[in-house]
């Protein structure tokens, strides 16, 4: 599960790659868990290339989540594709996850 | 199992005097057969004694208000006499705040007041094929890698809480199926008898993988149960047990459900759901279409979440079918999903019975998959009404 972060003016911002399935959703916690730091203030999850994400994903999606609120940072994510919106919309986590139509959107509602 | 020519020993513990006769009435084919042996106590202490000097009990059943040591208090204790012992405790119908604080203290299962021993009999056979898989696994633990045999305990605990009878009436019948992933998934799926000749209907998907998630599995499983013949409405009954999943949930693991209760009377279908995939109906004609969608979060997650709740009436003919991401998210060598256009393909006409339905449906999804590997369980569930 490769991820790829850049900081932007302050926005920690995260790719996320291919898939997310039982497999793999431990390395890609371990991966989130060395790219984010303990200063970060606002992170952007963008899932543009994403194909498909598992329950096991989506865990990995709120453990991120809840470190974040934990060191008051604010998270969003965005640019979610056919397969990955439907399983965000299926399991509800579209109302517990703040998801924007475009990076240039989730990166303005981190940092309001 | 100490006397394996005795069956297994059930310690009954109960301050009511009138129970002992009962059950060894009740259950006499049982102790004539050499299946079960039971023993008595009055209360938490004289159960710890018995306990203490008696390392072939198998299994503890107790009530919960009793004097001397509550049967609250005697479940804390019993790690410390007896740790190779499930519990199963008997509590007020509905009584959610004793259930809950019972599973907490590691109680393996409940059954409510007054007793309903056909419901009885599969929760003993229930709880002491879970102790043989806890068993199996500690006598095999030498022989594999951790890791491995974590994954052996877990799947052992998912099969032992599957329902293995199926209700078949003049009005409907019911049927369902898991076929594990090779890695533990987390699927289950339970079916209740309710007041009224009602039946209650869950399937349920448990985010993770190992001994945790298999846990979270038994504790969603067994709250559901006991808020489904507490609670009325399913829109309730899944607030209530996402609200008690949400106490302690550290670990941020998760279970979507999608729980129904179907009136024969008037076949309706009233359901609520919890982030999990919307069940079909397929027709008389084959046809099928999704039932309507209703609010609500993977429990787990969310406090105070509430769940809306929908009804559908079903005519004669009509097969409700629930499953898990596992079939439409199934994959064939090419990566392409099953997804639902093959799940509503699978029947071009009314299907026989509710186990031709499902198993039409896991050969549907067997032959697209081809060769490529299994990733997540797959489960299904069907309901046909007459």
């Amino acid at each position: 599960m490769p991820i790829e972060s850049r900081r932007d003016d302050g926005t920690l911002i995260i790719h996320t790659e291919e898939r997310v399935d039982s497999a793999n959703a431990q390395a890609f916690y371990q991966e989130l868990e060395s790219a984010i730091e303990s200063d970060d203030r606002a992170v952007v999850m963008d899932m543009e290339r994403l194909t498909y994400i598992s329950s096991a994903g989506l865990r990995v999606i709120l453990q991120t989540a809840r470190k974040l609120q934990q060191q008051n940072a604010k998270f969003a994510i965005c640019s979610l594709t056919g397969t990955v919106r439907e399983v965000f919309e299926i399991s509800g986590f579209d109302r517990v996850i703040d998801i924007h139509s475009s990076q240039a959107d989730a990166v303005a509602a981190v940092n309001g | 199992m100490g006397d394996t020519a005795g069956g297994y020993r059930i310690l009954v513990v109960d301050d009511e005097p009138d129970l002992e006769p009962l059950v060894l009435q009740r259950m006499r084919r049982s102790i004539r057969s050499g299946q079960y042996q039971f023993v008595f106590a009055q209360n938490g202490v004289e159960a710890l004694q018995k306990l203490g000097q008696d390392d072939a009990i198998d299994m503890v059943l107790s009530d919960i208000n009793m004097p001397q040591m509550d049967g609250l208090s005697l479940l804390e204790h019993i790690p410390e006499v007896a740790p190779d012992t499930r519990s199963v405790i008997i509590s007020a119908y509905g009584d959610m705040k004793n259930i809950r604080a019972a599973m907490n203290r590691g109680a393996f299962d409940f059954v409510t007041k007054p007793l309903d021993f056909d419901d009885l009999r599969v929760t003993i056979e229930r709880t002491l094929n879970n102790l043989e898989a806890w068993r199996e696994a500690e006598s095999s633990k030498v022989r594999l890698a951790a890791i491995e045999n974590e994954l052996d305990v877990a799947s052992k605990m998912q099969q032992s809480i599957l329902p293995t009878e199926f209700p078949e009436t003049d009005h409907y019948d019911v049927f369902g199926s898991m076929t594990p992933a090779k890695e533990v998934g987390g699927d289950f799926f339970d079916i209740f008898s309710l007041e009224n000749g009602n039946i209650g209907l869950a399937i349920a998907d448990v985010s993770g993988k190992g001994v945790p998630a298999a846990l979270f599995m038994m504790a969603s499983r067994t709250l559901l149960k006991g808020a489904a013949i507490g609670l009325k409405d399913p829109g309730k009954v899944l607030q209530e047990v996402n609200d008690l999943l949400y106490d302690d949930n550290e670990a941020m693991m998760f279970v979507t459900v999608l729980y129904g209760v179907y009136n024969p009377e008037t076949r309706t279908l009233t359901y609520a759901n919890g982030g999990h995939n919307l069940p079909i109906i397929v027709h008389d004609d084959g046809s099928s279409s999704v039932i309507p969608s209703t609010n609500g979060v993977a429990l787990g997650i969310l406090p105070g979440g509430e769940y809306e709740q929908s009804s559908i009436t079903c005519a004669p003919g009509d097969t409700v079918v629930f499953y898990t991401d596992g079939v439409t998210e199934a994959i064939d060598t090419e990566e392409e999903e099953f997804g639902m256009e093959r799940l509503q393909d699978t029947f071009d006409r009314e299907p026989e019975d509710c186990r031709k339905a499902v198993l039409s449906i896991l050969d549907a999804v067997s032959d697209f998959a081809g060769g490529a590997p299994q990733f997540d369980d797959i489960t299904c569930l069907a309901l046909k009404i007459k």
